[in-house]
């Protein structure tokens, strides 16, 4: 199994298996462009050190996965069905858990951005507005007259 | 927010270097630079707050319209440089091909790149635009096919075309080409059908239109010189071979350089071109190889010309017309070689089935078993087995030769082999098949199975059941059905004559017992023989037992009436007979005698010499049949007769006939029961005539049994329905349906309808 060096923004590199480095679409294209070459480290500018490690962590865990059906069209997508693994291993701090989206969007890697994405959801669901401005630190730039508006207009949505 | 310039300034170098120098050197850093830059620079508009990405349309900006149509503008600008290139360099054929396909393949390998460095654009501003149902936006890679197709494609593609066809040419010219410029051409032109409405699906519109239809036109020109060229030099089956030989090349063609698709119209167009517009001279061929039996020919040009629609055709007929003159001249030869229409039955149904049998080893082996040419087969052996030289007579005569074929096949003079006669039943029953008239062949075939049976001249009872049961197979039940009765009645008559035998026995152990002495019975064996399933008819002469038979015959009648009360026994003498044990010579004889000479001579016991009237008063046989009997007696000198009588003729009366005392034979049983020859042939045309009775009955009861069902028909329909009908057993001829039609008019089983014209109705 051919080893593949991943380097991070702040240097660090990271050896793993091709299978595990191809969970990231972008890098699966970069070494089919590029065939089967030295042991150059691939380099990732915009991962840092420890996020990469998380998602190395990741990907070596689902690298047995089978390939995603590709029709995401059809797969109904919720925010619950989170497996207990990847619930455990997307219990992060905001920060890092942004950081993570923003390096599966960057690394082109479907499964790991909709994990994300479905924490975040679920971060979301049930709050009430001031509280989910409280939880992302959002300031409230309406203004009050705005803001009744926009609740009268959305005044359907709201679960009684 | 994204600045443009700044990030185009930095792709532009890289973009370059993919699409002009890519083996000059890219390396991971290189390439995860541009992407990154994309990345970044779509990202931009989205990620300003570090918060929120995946929001709604209206709140995240989608970065990518402007990098997109710089990347667009600058794949045309070098695909223009290209046009430009081969254009000064004046490039046609060979060097075109190479120019074309080079340039071809290193651009795709590019635009594979530039796609996966793209290819966060790809996932989000074309997915997005697409979403939305902008056309003309395709991804990066499908973007760069459409620039090749607008910018170099449109420019260069009727040389490109001119030039490989060209090179197909030289190909089919049998010169050696390089087949994977060839290659790259059509699979570029395919990959270049892409779907306006939709890029993800692709078409075959431009492979259609630049490539196939003008490649089948140029096929259609070569091949329609090159096959005339070939036929004024060559000769058909050489012409054959040539087709051949072309269609594999053609399919190879297509294997090598061509998409799959063409092969369907390319070897349409080679079919159309090299075979159907040849038909004409191509059948006419099809005799001589008949005529020369050239099986690899013939199976060549069956090949052929299957493939063409109706080419085939004429071949059926042709052939058709050929097996049956074979079969005609077959048997006209051997009608020529014997005038004994019954000692040629043999050799016919030999020649027709040794013509049957080359035919239709002919059809499975050239013709591949093509149910065109089993029919035109059957068609010309129907022909000639029912219409030929010895058959003249009508189609009534083949049936009764092939049933005596069967008799002389089953009988147990025969010399043939179990195995053999199984093997010859089984071609007589090919034979069979073809028989139009199958009720006469029914006629004969129970008539001598029936002397078969009485005569116990049956080789095997093993091969009779076999024959039986091929013949319920070919036609029913209701075919076989009289044939098994017949042999049903063997079994049941020898139960019975042990019955009798028992009897008899315990009757002369009582007797012994009780007076003593001899029974005056004879050894006898009977056989009882169901009136309707037997084709015999009483004897025509009255009879008087001899006083010596008289018992006997008496006691089996008294037997049997007590066994089955209510069954009427009708004697044929006619088809008795008897061994006679002789006590008047030195030598002593058993006579093989029929019944009416036993009666005769068992008169020489009470005298040596008897008047006409004498034997005709004590016998009781009619004179005729008394004429031939004692003619018999007469031939094998068992009987003299005085020159006086002789004179007077045989049977008249006054005539006085002497036992021979002298008689004297090689062998000790001496066959007098010899059958005359005048009899069979008389025999044979009293089958035909009965034939023709039955048919009467047959005709009637289509007729009734059809307008039972259907109440009312037209004439026509009617008649077409008795014809379908009867076609298993024999073909009736339309005046004798019309015939039983007035029959049954008359009769008052139809009537006409009144007012309407040719419509019949049943009457109940």
């Amino acid at each position: 199994m051919s080893k593949i060096i991943l380097k991070s923004q702040d240097g660090q590199e990271f050896t793993v298996t091709k299978t595990v480095a191809c969970q990231s679409a972008m890098i699966k294209n970069l070494i089919g462009d590029f065939g089967e070459e030295a042991e150059h480290p691939i380099p990732l500018p915009n991962v840092t050190g420890p996020i990469l490690a998380k998602v190395i962590e990741y990907a070596d865990h689902h690298k047995d996965d089978p390939p995603p059906s590709g029709d995401d069209a059809q797969q109904v997508r919720t925010s619950e069905d989170i497996d207990a693994w990847d619930a455990e291993f997307i219990n992060v701090d905001q920060g890092t858990l942004f950081e993570l989206i923003l390096a599966a969007n960057y690394l082109d890697m479907k499964n790991l951005l909709d994990l994300g994405c479905k924490n975040v959801a679920n971060m979301i669901k049930g709050k009430s507005v001031e509280e989910i401005r409280k939880t992302f630190n959002i300031q409230n730039d309406f203004s009050p007259e705005e803001e009744e508006q926009i609740r009268r207009e959305n005044a359907w949505a709201e679960d009684r | 927010m994204g600045d443009i310039e700044a990030t185009w300034a930095i792709l532009h170098p890289g973009v370059d270097q993919i699409l002009n120098r890519l083996l000059d050197g890219m390396s991971y850093t290189n390439w995860i630079n541009m992407y990154t830059t994309v990345y970044n620079y779509c990202a931009m508009g989205s990620t300003s707050g570090g918060a929120e990405h995946s929001g709604s349309t209206s709140t995240a900006m989608v970065m990518g319209a402007q990098l997109y149509k710089n990347l667009r503008s600058h794949l045309n600008a070098h695909l223009n440089d290209l046009v430009l290139t081969a254009q000064r360099d004046n490039l046609t054929g060979v060097s075109l091909l190479q120019f074309y396909t080079q340039n071809w393949n290193s651009y795709t390998t590019a635009t594979t790149y530039l796609n996966h460095i793209f290819h966060y654009l790809n996932r989000h501003w074309v997915k997005r635009e697409i979403d939305e149902g902008r056309k003309e936006v395709y991804d990066i890679y499908t973007m760069s096919l459409v620039a090749w197709r607008n910018n170099l494609f449109a420019k260069v593609h009727r040389p490109v075309l001119k030039a490989s066809l060209k090179l197909i040419e030289q190909q089919r010219d049998h010169n050696h080409i390089d087949t994977a410029l060839i290659k790259l051409v059509t699979e570029s032109f395919v990959s270049l059908g892409i779907d306006e409405s939709m890029s993800s699906r692709s078409t075959m519109d431009v492979y259609n239109q630049y490539f196939d239809q003008p490649f089948l036109e140029a096929t259609r020109d070569y091949y329609y010189v090159e096959s005339r060229r070939f036929l004024a030099t060559h000769s058909v089956p050489e012409y054959l071979k040539h087709i051949e030989s072309r269609l594999a090349e053609e399919s190879a063609r297509v294997q090598v350089y061509l998409h799959p698709r063409t092969a369907g119209p390319l070897i349409k167009t080679c079919e159309a071109t090299l075979i159907g517009a040849h038909v004409g001279v191509l059948q006419p061929e099809f005799q001589t190889l008949l005529d020369g039996e050239r099986l690899d020919d013939l199976y060549r040009m069956y090949k052929i010309l299957s493939r063409v629609p109706g080419g085939l055709n004429s071949l059926r007929t042709t052939f058709e017309e050929h097996v049956k003159r074979q079969g005609l001249a077959a048997v006209e030869k051997i009608a020529q070689e014997s005038s004994d229409a019954a000692a040629s039955a043999g050799a016919v149904d030999a020649a027709l089935l040794a013509i049957h049998r080359q035919f239709s080893e002919m059809v499975q082996t050239c013709m591949e078993g093509e149910p065109g040419f089993v029919a035109a087969l059957d068609k010309a052996c129907r022909d000639f087995v029912n219409r030929n030289d010895v058959c003249k007579s009508g189609s009534s005569k083949s049936p009764e030769l092939l049933a005596a074929f069967c008799d002389q096949m089953l009988r147990k003079s025969s010399k043939t082999e179990a195995g053999e006669i199984e093997e010859t039943l089984n071609h007589v029953m090919t034979v069979f098949k073809y028989v139009e008239d199958k009720d006469v062949f029914q006629k004969f075939y129970s008539k001598a199975l029936a002397k078969r049976l009485v005569n116990g001249l049956s080789a095997s009872d093993d091969a009779e059941a076999s024959m039986i049961a091929k013949l319920k197979e070919a036609c029913g039940f209701e075919y076989t059905n009289k044939l098994q009765k017949m042999f049903q009645d063997m079994g049941l008559s020898k139960d019975l004559n042990d019955a009798f035998r028992e009897q008899v026995r315990q009757h002369q152990e009582d007797q012994m017992t009780g007076i003593g002495g001899n029974s005056d019975l004879v050894d006898l064996n009977i056989l009882v023989l169901g009136t309707a399933s037997w084709p015999f008819t009483p004897p025509v002469t009255g009879f008087s037992y001899p006083d010596d038979l008289v018992k006997t015959y008496e006691r089996f009648s008294r037997f049997f009436t007590n066994k089955h009360s209510g069954r009427k026994l009708n004697w044929l003498t006619h088809l008795s007979k008897g061994d006679l044990k002789t006590n008047c010579y030195k030598q002593k004889y058993t006579f093989l005698v029929s019944m009416y000479q036993m009666a005769v001579l068992l008169q020489y016991n009470n005298g040596t010499a008897f008047s006409w009237e004498e034997l005709m008063q004590s016998t009781e046989i009619s004179p005729d049949v008394l004429k031939a009997q004692i003619g018999n007696l007469l031939k094998a000198r068992v009987l003299t007769v005085t020159s006086a009588s002789l004179l007077r003729g045989l049977g008249e009366p006054g005539s006085t006939y002497t036992l021979n005392l002298d008689f004297k034979s090689k062998k000790i049983r001496v066959n007098l029961n010899m059958v005359i020859r005048n009899e069979m042939r008389q025999e044979a045309d009293e089958t035909h005539k009965h034939v023709e009775e039955d048919r009467k009955h047959l005709i009637q009861a289509a007729i009734v049994r059809i307008m039972k069902t259907r109440r009312q028909m037209k004439y026509q329909d009617l008649m077409s329905e008795v014809l379908t009908q009867l076609s298993t057993r024999f073909r009736p001829k339309v005046p004798d349906i019309k015939k039983c039609i007035d029959i049954l008019l008359e009769k008052e089983y139809i009537e006409r309808r009144e007012g309407e014209k040719d419509v019949f109705a049943y009457v109940a």
